[in-house]
């Protein structure tokens, strides 16, 4: 039989102690990770990992919601769409896809909160021509005024097709209510008439702006060897030309502003043929408060065990289907929420034991310290998890390049087996316990008349 | 190898964790229509209803301990039930897994808890417009047919399973006949034979399951459509396709990748009419060709369909597009690879469809066999005649367009759906 301690000790021991530092100005890493910053800013790493013959590229870039005022929400997006539309060396998106299919190309892009990345995955041995082709995406785009007719309609499909979806709905009025004036800060799906009537020139301003090498990082990822990498992305990348000054400096982002008071509301919709909840607070953010962004994670991990008292009083007991707390880390102030599907029968019971769960959170006993260490026990091995695709890799580090830091990434692991008790409640305390939050639920007419939610989904 | 009469087939992964499949084939083959949704609850009650050795909680407690992940799916052609563990905790896993397989308690009290969150997740699907279209699809399309069957079954069907019934129902396809089991991962080849044949030991011998094909080729264009209160609608389409063993069957997953990339540059690049236009080749003991896509202009999207299909069977693909598609294929075998549980259901579908799990490893040499005239024989062959349904604002779609035959829908009942 397998002594605990010393399971999680080799864990540890295997993911910790290999950690390399190789320079000064060096970013700790994890093992087989190597880091260049060339000269004109761009941050370059290098994962060597030959578990299957592939390469994974990626450039992240520091943009997304965070940047985008009402008079560019969701244009971070689009960007991103025509990231893949032509550039001077293909000048249209047949080419464009006709090229991606000569280099067997696995190809895609996304736009978050604080961070926007472009990646292709092929074979190992078209590393060169991956990176070329990347590059002349990246920094030779074409945005022609017909190309955009085409494209706004298809982004704004992606956004009709996502509020065809209740919980979809339901997240974006929570989202609307949390941030308030600065909504569209939070919101990469962005806004219809914004995105349907996005001009070339609105394109280039965002270029202007975020699309320089200082703003961003490559990731090359896979069967590789780093010299060689690094020699391939200076060759290639080194004449991109630094901005000349810190984007995020010169176009800083607002502070989102604290709720004040809680906030209910029912939307009523056809389309949910079940109920769904959300309730939402804002969360501690790297920059302030990066210590509370590693007790979250724990905590939540902590709230999904089985014998939590949330997972038994909600779902042993039939009160919902699912009830997920999370946290999400971002540099601008991170949200804490649940997302609950409510066995319909039971909407009030079910309403009334998350509030009561959320005002126990801070009570002696909510926990145990035995608790405490399962779930440190799962951080640890999601790390291997985390892990096991090496085409994930690079996403997995940039999200953290974008919102934390790469050391903050690195130490993650590490830093969530050090938690206490402590800094778990110093966090409810801070975060949660007797907070404002956004509370919402959408239900369709039929059990809306049957379960009349307005009648207790508010405040007391 | 095979240990108590059931096929192991044992892959390495090259890392810490391990994957354990045990299949059991048949899927809607093996429940009655007015009984579908059985499987899936019997497979969910396999790890939320106790077993011999723990109740629900001491189960699930365990396995938290470990972030051992150990769970079910029920799907048109077969079962699995998987273990997913850190290779240095299987031996607290397997235990739990093995109990979980064998000697499930179905607690009556759980049950009634799990069969209510059945219901609610199907009404969860059900308002996901991408998964209820595919449902309503294959109801249409398979009408009387066992693929008709929906695995997760419906609300009024769910709603009514006894635990007497489910528990039954499990233990008449928890046999050898039935099963198959795929182990990625680096474990002790002796061990883990050992820790197999005690599990297989508490389960009965069976016949050996004969897989039932059946091809669909539909004689004519149909249209089916509901109407939603969406913000787009959705449109799908299903055909035929080669069956498993067939062989067409490479040169059609070739032309359906090629096709796949058409439709996607037609239908969105060049016409700007849908985010995620979809086109693939789904293999299976009933083959289907399927498009989707989800447009404000549906009738739209068809003539530029009709345009690219009556195009590609009239000119071909390339020399160069089958070549290209073939390096794309290369991509696509190795990003597989890349994890154990895809590796493990790559094994899973190729013996299960194919009766040899080696194809898994040997199908890029043989897509590299596959000629130009192959692939363009092929095409001709199967994009045919297409079941359409529609699920949106009727006002959008003129039926005409989609099967000659179609009655036009009744304006009078239409209410226009937002933001179309």
């Amino acid at each position: 039989m397998h002594n605990k301690r010393s399971i999680m000790y080799k864990l540890i021991y295997s993911i910790f102690l290999v950690a390399t530092v190789s320079g000064f100005s060096q970013p700790r890493l994890p093992e087989n990770y190597f880091w260049q910053k060339l000269d004109n800013g761009l941050e370059v790493v290098v994962i060597e990992n030959n578990k299957v013959p592939l390469a994974t590229i990626e450039i992240a870039v520091k943009n997304g919601a965070y940047t985008e005022g009402p008079e560019y929400s969701g244009l971070s997006h689009l960007f991103e769409h025509m990231f893949f539309k032509a550039n001077n060396d293909y000048p249209d998106q047949e080419k464009f896809i006709r090229r991606t299919e000569e280099l067997g190309m696995i190809w895609n892009g996304t736009t978050g909160e604080e961070r926007v990345n472009y990646y292709f995955t092929f074979n190992n041995d078209s590393l060169e021509a991956g990176l070329k082709f990347m590059n002349a995406a990246m920094r030779f785009p074409i945005y022609r005024k017909e190309d955009m007719e085409k494209e706004n309609p298809v982004v704004d499909g992606e956004f009709q097709r996502a509020e065809s979806n209740p919980q979809f709905l339901l997240y974006f009025d929570v989202q609307k209510k949390t941030w308030g004036d600065l909504f569209t800060r939070k919101n990469p799906i962005g806004d219809h008439d914004i995105i349907n009537t996005a001009t070339p020139e609105k394109m280039m301003i965002i270029k202007d702006k975020y699309y320089y090498p200082n703003n961003s990082i490559l990731v090359i990822c896979g069967d590789v060897k780093h010299e060689a990498a690094f020699q391939l992305a200076n060759k290639i990348f080194g004449s991109w030309k630094h901005s000349g000054f810190d984007p995020h400096q010169k176009y800083p982002i607002p502070e989102f502003k604290p709720l004040t008071k809680s906030d209910y509301f029912v939307k009523v919709s056809s389309i949910a043929a079940t109920p769904y909840m959300m309730y939402q607070w804002e969360g501690p953010d790297y920059r302030n408060d990066s210590a509370s962004t590693i007790a979250a994670d724990v905590f939540s991990t902590l709230v999904g065990l089985n014998s939590s008292k949330w997972q038994q009083a909600l779902i042993d007991k039939g009160l919902a289907t699912y009830a997920i707390f999370q946290y999400q880390t971002l540099k601008y102030v991170g949200p804490v929420y649940a997302f609950i599907a409510p066995n319909p029968d039971k909407i009030k019971e079910c309403h009334e034991e998350i509030l009561k769960q959320v005002a126990e959170f801070s009570q002696p006993g909510y926990f145990t310290p035995q608790q405490i260490d399962d779930a440190k026990g799962i951080l640890l091995r999601n790390q291997i998890r985390n892990t096991e695709k090496p085409s994930t890799l690079p996403m997995q580090m940039t999200y953290h390049w974008a919102s934390t830091s790469l050391n903050y990434f690195t130490d993650l692991t590490k830093n969530y087996q050090n938690v206490t008790e402590a800094d778990i409640r110093r966090y409810i305390d801070k975060y949660l316990n007797n907070k404002p939050f956004v509370a919402g639920i959408i239900i369709n007419e039929e059990m809306n008349k049957k379960y009349n939610p307005e009648a207790y989904f508010k405040q007391k | 190898m095979t240990v108590e009469g059931v096929k192991v087939i044992v892959h390495p992964a090259h890392n810490q964790l391990i994957s354990v499949v045990t299949v059991i084939k048949g899927g809607v083959q093996n429940y009655p229509a007015e009984k579908q949704g059985i499987e899936a609850l019997a497979i969910r009650a396999l790890t939320e209803c106790g077993t011999v050795n723990d109740d629900k909680n001491s189960f699930k407690d365990k396995l938290d301990k470990v972030s051992g992940q150990v769970y079910g799916t029920s799907s048109m052609d077969f079962a699995t039930f998987r273990l997913n563990c850190v290779l240095t905790d299987f031996d607290i896993v397997w235990p739990l897994y093995s109990d979980a397989l064998t000697s499930p308690k179905f607690d009556e009290k759980e049950f009634l808890r799990i069969r209510q969150d059945a219901v609610n997740m199907i009404r969860d699907t059900e308002s996901d417009p991408q998964n209820a279209i595919d449902k309503y699809a294959k109801k249409v399309a398979f009408r009387g047919k066992n693929y008709a069957k929906d695995p997760d079954g419906t609300e009024a069907i769910v709603s009514k399973l006894t635990v007497a019934e489910t528990k039954n129902y499990y233990k008449s396809v928890l046999n050898k006949g039935k099963l198959l089991i795929v182990v990625v991962g680096d474990i002790d080849r002796n061990l883990l034979q050992e820790n197999i044949a005690a599990m297989l030991k508490k389960i009965p011998a069976g016949p050996a399951f004969k897989n039932k094909k059946e091809a669909y080729a539909p004689a004519k264009a149909s249209f089916s459509s509901t109407k939603k209160d969406l913000a787009t609608n959705y449109i799908q389409g299903i055909t035929g396709a080669p069956l498993p063993g067939s062989a067409d069957y490479n040169a059609y997953q070739l032309a359906m990748s090629i096709f796949s990339n058409k439709h996607f540059l037609e239908v969105r690049s060049k016409n700007g009419l849908s985010y995620a236009p979809g086109a693939w080749f789904s293999g299976g003991s009933t083959s289907t060709t399927n498009v989707i896509v989800s447009t404000t202009d549906p009738d739209k999207y068809k003539k530029v369909l009709d345009t690219l299909v009556t195009k590609l069977k009239k000119d071909g693909f390339t020399a160069e597009e089958v070549k290209n598609e073939k390096a794309g294929y290369d991509t696509s075998v190795f990003y597989r690879q890349e994890t154990n549980d895809a590796q493990a259901n790559s094994l899973v579908s190729n013996e299960v469809q194919f009766g040899n799990w080696k194809r898994s490893i040997t199908i890029k040499d043989e897509i590299n066999k596959v000629t130009l005239d192959q692939v363009n024989a092929v095409f001709k062959k199967y994009m045919g005649n297409i079941t359409w349904v529609y699920m949106g604002n009727p006002a959008k779609v003129n039926p005409a367009l989609y099967a000659p035959t179609a009655k036009p829908l009744p304006k009078s009942t239409v209410t226009p759906a937002k933001k179309n």
